[in-house]
């Protein structure tokens, strides 16, 4: 420790881009629909958009779901149009998955499986951060 | 210049609002350039004309309308969400919007994000 009190800013690498963090499972909330809807927003403004899936918002990117079994709109359908929005960095956290005994298989291709030293790496790249 | 934007997504009786307003006001304070704050998901519930707090509570919303005057501060609420939450601005003779907020979409979160030098939700 120095006991000076400069304060000092920290020399970050150049972050761009918004990361949007999904932590919600999907039919308990209307979390996942929320952050989908910006992501799609950015990705129609050409806005660089990246997507983290975390604790129980892994649940958003298995496969073989039918929310209409829930009476809830199926908006993980969506999920398969993000090539079209440029959408093309999503994130998954693998501990998450473990922790829920959860298989690698997505209903969407592209999806990066990454340690936490990776994801926080990740994360750490982008400018803004939202959470959901 | 650095400049801030601020994403609003709790309820006015929540306490994070709390937060979010102390927060807000300590940059304006400082002379932070504080571009605007953007209401979503339940945050919207700040513009609800409707929205009546015990007096000896919080009253967040009168303190987001002091800061709005004192600090021109733009405060956008996201309209899509705000009619899910029974607050629509489709007629005057049904406003429910307070009129110290800009009725705003989606659009309007990009263009503050992309101008701040740091985004902050709450």
């Amino acid at each position: 420790m120095t006991s000076t009190n400069q304060i000092t800013t920290p020399d970050y690498p150049k972050e761009t881009g918004l990361a949007i963090i999904n932590s919600k499972a999907p039919f308990s909330s209307n979390h996942g629909k929320d952050a989908l809807d910006i992501a799609l927003i950015f990705g129609s403004f050409e806005q660089k958009v990246s997507l983290f899936f975390q604790g129980d918002g892994v649940y958003q990117l298995i496969a073989d779901q039918d929310g209409s079994l829930v009476s809830i709109k199926d908006y993980l359908k969506t999920f398969s149009a993000f090539e079209f929005y440029d959408i093309e960095d999503i994130y998954v956290c693998q501990q998450s998955l473990v922790n829920r005994q959860l298989e690698e298989v997505f209903h969407i291709d592209g999806v990066q499986v990454q340690t936490s030293s990776e994801f926080s790496a990740a994360l750490n790249a982008h400018q803004h951060v939202l959470r959901f | 210049m650095k400049t801030l934007a601020v994403v609003v997504t709790t309820s006015p009786y929540s306490h994070l609002t709390i937060t979010a307003l102390t927060y807000v006001e300590a940059a304006l304070v400082a002379g932070i350039n504080v571009i605007g704050v953007f209401f979503y998901q339940d945050g919207v519930m700040h513009a609800n004309e409707d929205i009546s707090i015990a007096s000896d509570e919080y009253q967040a919303i009168a303190h987001w309308q002091r800061l709005q005057q004192e600090y021109q501060l733009p405060l956008h609420v996201c309209i899509t969400a705000a009619e899910k939450r029974g607050i629509a601005c489709d007629s005057i003779d049904n406003e429910k919007i307070n009129q110290i907020f800009t009725v705003s979409g989606l659009g309007e979160l990009v263009e503050l994000t992309t101008k701040a030098s740091r985004l902050v939700q709450f």
